[in-house]
């Protein structure tokens, strides 16, 4: 009885120090396993159960398999707000995917991680990406990241509650802006009339929307950082004195998150704010007269506005042979697919043949205006290898800007210089 | 020769010929030893090792990506140390333990003193007391952030029905409002422990004591001070010092109401540490040592005490 005791107990320790054994073995080596099988693992784009991304993924797989006798696809799909800690997890385990989408690449170019996008993308699937989006996955002259969808902001307003406030049309300039989010709060017409979301989940967005209006950003010509400059200080002061003190604005933006926003829009509560084509559906769905303009700056309408792109990239250290990895990608980003996911999700496609199609179609005629800017909009620094990590400090404290502009910007800037340094 | 041999067998690592006798030997010899093993052995995979890995971790260079780049001596303290947020989060943290503490001790005692009494209903109301320890802090912290909520809470729904304020109010969404509302939330859940604790203190406190009081003339509350607070020491220090280190580690109330935002301003170190896993996972194991240093030493002042309890 004792001695059984014993041993299971050892058993179990044995199999405890071999399970960890295990997370420690791969890594190293230069290029692909040689399994058939690709693991992938992607974000979750759904907002509900029906239109969860693993339901797009699977049905990928399965006609990939059929496609492709012998070769097998592992879908896991990690909602987004869990996803990049799975995948620093998995990276700091040694037990990287084959494939990943999720929302940056950069920061896995600087440990030597990933595959060139040529050596996983056949060259008439790498000729499909529009080249706007084709650029933005080079970090350092070298293309590694495959844009997967995009998305461009333009200000929505609700035309009804402009009707009673009496504002004729969308504001240009920022100090329309604040004129007809006076109105509106003098009328009572809505309850916000500005929407403002700087909290963590996209205050990177918002901020850099606003600071564009001003010719500022995040980097200089020469990809320096450049948070705390003249532009950025006195655009976030402008939106305090002129915005958030008076009240145009939700109280606390730096504790509100764009989702809310976005609800709030669509329940008719809100006047106007900057959005991306997702609210196009939800907007309809709660039955709000939207429309949309380009965004206003400073002087007048922003000539490029802000575009976002999530990315496909392919690990080195996978256990999938790269000929599988590369069949499997060809696959995903071919015409019928791409368009499916686009359209499931109301995104837009960083694909030209899916582009003109789309173009053509009258059912993706409200997408129009924002594919009309993606030529010119202006990027994240998404290939700076620091850029994830900036990007997270953004998210967690940037929203205070429009408490403190100077002190906060100045303290981003400190630690975006770190991050460089640290390089 | 025969010295060796005696060797052997003494420490029975398996000398053939002697087998038959040694195997109970060993086993005597070895004392409880096998049977608590198991246990050492879950302690040791599920407490020592996460410990040692946590330490070995803060003195890493992780990259964002997750990838190890070698190590980063004390770099990471000092970085954290050098946090803008870090003293106000300490701040915060204080300030944090001792009102949680310190209102619930004080509610608790009042809160016994009545369920010791007889009085009809009682064991419904001692019954209704165990509902917000028994659901999931998590669940309770989630339902408190939708009743306070901006747009559809239903406490700026009544507030304004009343008229006692003309605009909803964000009550999470800035530090001054949110953190009221956390503490009164994480007293809530400490309520129920802490008063059955203090509960079961008074009913050990035999009656003869007060009768003998009575009888020498003490009434009301010099009977509460003088009689009942002292011989209450025991149960309300462990009350205590449970609370204490509770409330320090507390998670998922803040996480679960505003995840320590806006920046760090509703921040402990534990929902710190939390928040810094996205940006640094070294400077986040960092915090985790220091905050488990703080709570190494709470255990250790729960230790001394309770040995106080026992020599009294």
């Amino acid at each position: 009885m004792n001695r059984r005791l014993i041993a299971t107990s050892a058993v179990g320790v044995a199999m405890a120090l071999g399970l960890t054994a295990c997370g420690g073995e791969s890594g190293g080596g230069d290029g692909g396993g040689d399994s058939k099988t690709v693991k992938l693992v992607a974000a979750d784009y759904g907002d509900k159960k029906s239109n969860a991304s693993k339901i797009y993924w699977e049905d990928v797989a399965k006609r990939f398999e059929a496609a492709n006798k012998g070769y097998q696809v592992d879908v896991e799909v990690i909602n987004w707000n869990d996803i990049d800690n799975k995948v620093k997890a998995m990276i700091q385990s040694g037990n990287v995917p084959d494939v990943l989408q999720t929302g940056g690449y950069a920061d896995k170019v600087a440990d030597d991680l990933l595959y060139k996008r040529s050596d996983v993308l056949s060259p008439a699937t790498e000729k499909k990406l529009i080249p706007s989006f084709a650029k933005a996955g080079e970090s350092d002259g070298t293309a590694y990241g495959i844009p997967f969808v995009s998305s461009t902001r333009l200000l929505f307003y609700n035309k009804e509650i402009f009707k009673k406030a009496g504002v004729a049309e969308a504001p240009k300039t920022w100090d329309e802006v604040k004129e007809a989010a006076q109105k509106i709060k003098d009328k009572k017409a809505a309850d916000t009339p500005y929407g403002l979301p700087l909290g963590p989940e996209e205050a990177q967005g918002e901020s850099m929307i606003w600071e564009l209006g001003n010719n500022g950003g995040y980097t200089d010509e020469s990809g320096k950082y450049t948070i705390n400059s003249k532009a950025n200080v006195e655009t976030f002061s402008w939106l305090k004195d002129n915005l958030v003190k008076p009240g145009l604005t939700q109280p606390n933006p730096a504790s509100t998150d764009r989702k809310t926003m976005f609800e709030d829009f669509a329940a008719g509560k809100l006047g106007m704010l900057n959005g991306h084509p997702t609210l196009i559906q939800m907007a309809k769905d709660g039955k709000v007269d939207y429309g949309v303009a380009p965004i206003p700056g400073k002087t007048g309408p922003l000539e490029s506005t802000l575009g976002v792109a999530d990315w496909m990239m392919a690990f080195k250290d996978g256990k999938a042979k790269k000929a599988a990895v590369k069949k499997f990608l060809d696959f995903a980003y071919a015409k019928e697919n791409m368009l499916k996911f686009d359209e499931m999700y109301h995104l837009m496609p960083v694909t030209q043949e899916v582009a003109d199609t789309m173009a053509s179609d009258p059912k993706f005629k409200t997408l129009k205006p924002f594919t009309d800017v993606a030529g010119g909009a202006k990027f994240y620094p998404l290939g700076d290898t620091t850029w994830d990590a900036v990007s997270s400090e953004i998210k967690k404290s940037g929203g205070k800007a429009v408490v403190d502009p100077k002190q906060t910007l100045d303290d981003l800037q400190k630690k975006a210089e770190a991050a460089a340094e640290d390089q | 020769m025969s010295a060796t041999v005696s060797k052997t067998t003494d420490r029975g690592s398996g000398g053939r010929p002697p087998r038959r006798r040694s195997g109970r030997g060993i086993l005597a010899r070895l004392g409880p030893l096998p049977w608590i093993a198991p246990a050492v052995l879950l302690i040791a995979v599920v407490v020592l090792w996460p410990i040692y890995e946590l330490i070995r971790t803060s003195f890493l260079k992780i990259s964002t990506a997750g990838f190890v780049r070698g190590s980063a001596g004390t770099d990471k303290y000092k970085q954290l140390f050098e946090e803008t947020d870090f003293a106000q989060v300490i701040t915060w943290t204080v300030i944090w333990t001792v009102v949680v503490v310190g209102v619930t001790m004080l509610l608790s005692l009042g809160l016994a003193q009545l369920f010791n009494q007889n009085f009809p209903g009682r064991t419904v109301t001692r019954w209704a007391l165990i509902a917000p320890w028994a659901a999931s802090v998590l669940m309770t912290a989630i339902g408190f952030k939708w009743m306070l909520d901006r747009t559809a809470g239903v406490l700026n729904t009544l507030m304004m029905d009343l008229g006692i304020i003309d605009q909803s109010k964000d009550w999470l969404g800035q530090p001054g409002t949110a953190w009221p509302w956390m503490m009164f939330v994480a007293v809530f859940v400490s309520l129920p422990f802490t008063t059955y604790t203090l509960l079961a203190g008074l009913q050990t406190i035999p009656h003869d004591v007060y009768e003998a009081a009575k009888i020498d003339g003490a009434v009301g509350f010099k009977t509460y001070l003088h009689i009942t607070l002292p011989l209450l020491r025991p149960a309300f220090l462990v009350g205590f010092v449970i609370n204490l280190i509770n409330v320090f580690n507390s998670f998922p109330i803040i996480w679960g109401m505003t995840k320590g935002g806006p920046d760090s301003d509703t921040a402990t170190t534990t929902v710190y540490m939390f928040q810094l896993k996205s940006t640094d996972i070294g400077e986040s194991a960092a915090m985790s040592v220091v905050n488990f240093a703080m709570v190494v030493v709470l255990v250790l002042i729960f230790l001394k005490v309770s040995r106080w309890n026992k020599e009294d």
